[in-house]
């Protein structure tokens, strides 16, 4: 019989002494590892980042990389979420859930935009222009003033309206029996069938026919060529860049990517009056919605005109 | 009702056009597509044509895929969120038999587009309140002991576009957004004893690593129970969409909480209140107060055939089928009514029927033309029934958005025609 000499097997039980629950799987996280991942912000203030920033300096940033979707002052444009507004309207046939209206803590405000926002661009933002914009957004919402300045202490004395009014999950709320005879009235029933025209049976996706392509890969995207730039192209680069490229740089939402030359070819063909036209006043198509200017809707027309000329002609 | 009108009128016109021109138009159209058109000269008692030729050898499609005479999709409803990268697909449970959602047709949601993660680059941190902070690869999750075991996920939200009227003339847009899968991982509770949680650790912050960081915190009585940290669905590597190549498990729980693309567990003594459990994921009162971490999908149920997109084409037997799921355990019965809920009959459970997975239950019996206003009611094992939509109106008021698990009513006309109605 085969026999473990005595000092190995115990060895061996002390292995598993010291490791009684555990496998040894896994590497040890060191500090910086964890900080570089560890974003995370709570009600009571842990994982608030040493900074500062008040409203007045959040606007233009909010401006700059926010009010294209979520509107200069909160309201949102077209199906974007609307981030201010609705005080009292939670009890009403309609309510308007924002963050002034709905939201129990600035903690979760400040950790959603470092985290999430802007949409197409996660977690670029700096903790002070964190902290600048969160204190604009509370600001849109007259929870601080504007010269209010939010930082890692000021935090606690931002109470948000509707605090108090979240409790645990009760349910079950209802009980049912299981009756079998006489279970309704059937007199008293009124049967109400979908209301016309919301359904969207029959709006599926035109191409909602196909049957072996959709398992196809997807086309590549195309990259954007080089091409000679006319001039009002050349002085529309720098707009696209900071108004327009939000959504059309990655095609969020259904805008057409530049430089995607099968994307773009059928939009060109309605002519240029029509492409400045709809980039100018904003209109719903069957891929999304262009808001006006994109949202910008300060800017002059023919920086919005020399911008359409970029696109186009990055996109031929 | 109004507020569904109301609803209405906040489509733009554009929308609203599409919708009165193309409502009416049923979706049962399942086309054949490339493929050859039926030929009489198949039929018997002449040869077929894919007799008297070869077939397509072995590993033509190296990894196989649906017939071309099929076409099983995930569908969206373009209105209900303004871009595809924050969006929802729902699962054709018209089309789909027993209770396993092939992977591909699982219902999608996520709020950030699906992110393409390197498995070589795979990193799960668990930290926080723990003994030993700890990074564990992929390869390290798949040394440990695995547990393999058929679940349904479901969003809440599903069904909640009809808390203030029938809306969806389709069983994948009222009860699409629940699948089932068989997932395949490590107990989180074995991954906790490698780490050694503190005493003080009563929460999990479960984080992940898309664009929109989606994060959420799970009480530890969850994490020590039954959740399951998941490399595997139906046999192989998660899709995409399911949160390649890690994605958490709350079995029975709101679908949010299984965070997928799964790279950080953070134990704390306290919850976070992010974002998608204030913001979203609480549950408005009539009273403008709001219930918090509502996590448990209750008890709920469907008719799938008849429905809108399988209409009744012939006269006589009929085998009724559905689906039934609770979030708190085993579907025990399920009950029929065909007249709007007046006089009741069970159902038979068929095949499997395990704890917080879809359970499929059928009825065999005569349609004969006579108008049928049919329900199905669940039970499980709790002895929880499934409510009227009734009693969830009058308990929750129609702002909720979130579990609506009603009694659902399809209208059978007499040309066999399958509508959807609510019964007030
Ligand atoms: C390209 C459009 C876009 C831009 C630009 C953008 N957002 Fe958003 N924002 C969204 C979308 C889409 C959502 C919802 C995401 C989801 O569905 O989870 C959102 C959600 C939010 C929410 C949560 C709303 C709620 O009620 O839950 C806040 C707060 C927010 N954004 C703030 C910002 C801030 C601050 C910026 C600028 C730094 C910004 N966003 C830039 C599109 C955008
Ligand atoms: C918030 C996202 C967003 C921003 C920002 C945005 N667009 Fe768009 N744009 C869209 C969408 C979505 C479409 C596609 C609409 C459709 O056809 O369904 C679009 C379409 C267009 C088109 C094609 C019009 C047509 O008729 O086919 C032009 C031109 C355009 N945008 C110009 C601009 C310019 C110029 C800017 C910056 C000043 C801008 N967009 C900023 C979302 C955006």
């Amino acid at each position: 019989m085969f026999k473990l000499p005595k000092i190995a097997l115990l060895s061996l039980c002390a292995a598993f002494g010291a490791n009684a629950a555990s496998m040894g799987i896994g590497a040890p996280a060191s500090e910086a590892e964890i900080s570089g991942w560890d974003i995370d912000i709570r009600p009571d203030g842990m994982g608030l980042p040493v900074g500062a920033g008040t409203a007045e300096q959040g606007e233009p940033l909010y401006e700059a990389k926010c009010a294209a979707c979520h509107g200069s002052f909160g309201e949102g444009a077209g199906r974007w979420p609307v981030l201010a507004g609705g005080e009292d309207s939670l009890a009403e046939e309609r309510p308007e859930k924002t963050v002034g209206s709905y939201w129990p803590y600035a903690s979760t405000l400040w950790d959603y935009i470092h985290r999430a926002m802007p949409y197409p661009q996660p977690q670029s933002l700096s903790d002070d222009e964190v902290y600048k914009i969160t204190a604009y957004v509370l600001y849109l919402n007259d929870i601080v003033d504007y010269d209010f300045e939010l930082n890692q202490d000021s935090f606690k004395d931002v109470v948000m309206p509707n605090q108090d009014s979240f409790y645990v999950d009760d349910r079950p709320d209802v009980v049912n029996t299981r009756c079998f005879e006489n279970c309704a009235d059937p007199e008293a029933m009124t049967i109400v069938g979908t209301i016309g025209g919301l359904s969207p049976t029959g709006h599926f996706k035109e191409d909602s026919g196909v049957s072996a392509s959709h398992y196809a890969d997807e086309p590549e995207a195309v990259e954007s060529k080089a091409v000679a730039l006319s001039e009002a192209a050349e002085r529309g680069k720098g707009s696209y860049d900071q108004y327009c490229a939000a959504c059309h740089g990655a095609g969020i939402a259904g805008a057409p990517k530049v430089g995607d030359v099968a994307g773009w070819s059928g939009r060109i063909s309605q002519g240029m009056a029509t492409l400045v036209e709809h980039a100018i006043n904003g209109y719903q198509g069957d891929a999304g919605y262009m808001p006006p200017k994109g949202g910008f809707t300060n800017l002059a027309d023919d920086v919005v005109a020399d911008a359409v000329s970029y696109m186009a002609e990055s996109s031929q | 009702m109004g507020a569904v009108a109301d609803e209405a009128a906040q489509l733009t016109g554009r929308d609203r056009r599409d919708f009165l021109r193309k409502g009416m138009a049923v979706a049962t159209a399942a086309v054949a597509g490339a493929a050859t058109p039926a030929l009489a000269s198949n039929k018997a008692p002449n040869l077929p044509e894919w007799t008297k030729t070869l077939g397509r050898g072995v590993v033509a499609r190296p990894y196989g895929r649906p017939s071309d005479f099929t076409d099983l999709q995930r569908r969206t409803v373009p209105w209900l969120t303004a871009s595809p990268e924050s969006s929802i697909s729902f699962s054709p449970l018209q089309d789909l038999k027993g209770i396993i959602t092939p992977s591909g047709l699982h219902f999608e949601r996520y709020h950030g587009g699906i992110p393409e993660v390197n498995p070589d680059d795979y990193q799960l941190m668990i930290h926080g309140l723990v003994e030993r902070p700890l990074i564990f690869t992929l390869d390290d999750l798949m040394r440990m002991p695995s547990v393999t075991e058929i679940r349904f996920i479901e969003c809440p939200a599903n069904g909640g576009m009809e808390w203030k009227g029938a809306q969806m003339e389709a069983l994948q847009f009222t009860h699409g957004m629940v699948s089932c899968s068989e997932w395949t991982g490590v107990r989180l509770s074995t991954l906790l004893a490698e780490v050694g949680v503190k005493p003080e650790g009563k929460w999990i912050l479960a984080e992940g690593s898309d664009a929109a960081g989606m994060s959420r915190s799970i009480p530890m009585d969850k994490a020590l129970d039954d959740a399951l940290i998941c490399y595997a669905q139906n046999g192989e590597p998660l899709r995409p969409e399911q949160g390649f190549p890690v994605r958490l498990m709350n079995p029975g729980w709101e679908g949010n909480t299984s965070v997928k693309w799964l790279r950080r567990l953070e134990v704390g003594d306290q919850p976070w209140y992010h974002r998608e459990e204030t913001s979203k994921y609480t549950d408005l009162m009539p009273d403008g107060r709001s219930r918090k971490f509502t996590f448990v999908q209750e008890t709920n149920s469907v008719v799938t055939n008849p429905c809108p997109e399988n209409p009744i084409k012939q006269k006589g037997f009929i085998e009724i089928e559905g689906l039934a799921w609770s979030g708190r355990g085993t579907i025990k019965a399920v009950d029929l009514s065909f007249d709007g809920g007046v006089t009741w009959q069970q159902a038979e459970v068929k095949g499997l029927a395990l704890p917080k997975a879809l359970t499929r239950f059928g009825f065999k019996t005569q349609w004969n033309g006579e108008p049928w206003l049919i329900q199905s009611r669940a039970i499980d094992e709790t002895g929880y029934v499934q409510p009227t939509l009734a009693q969830l109106r009058e308990a929750r008021g129609t702002n909720t958005i979130y579990h609506k698990n009603s009694i659902h009513t399809w209208n059978v006309h007499a040309n066999g025609e399958v509508t959807n109605v609510q019964i007030t």
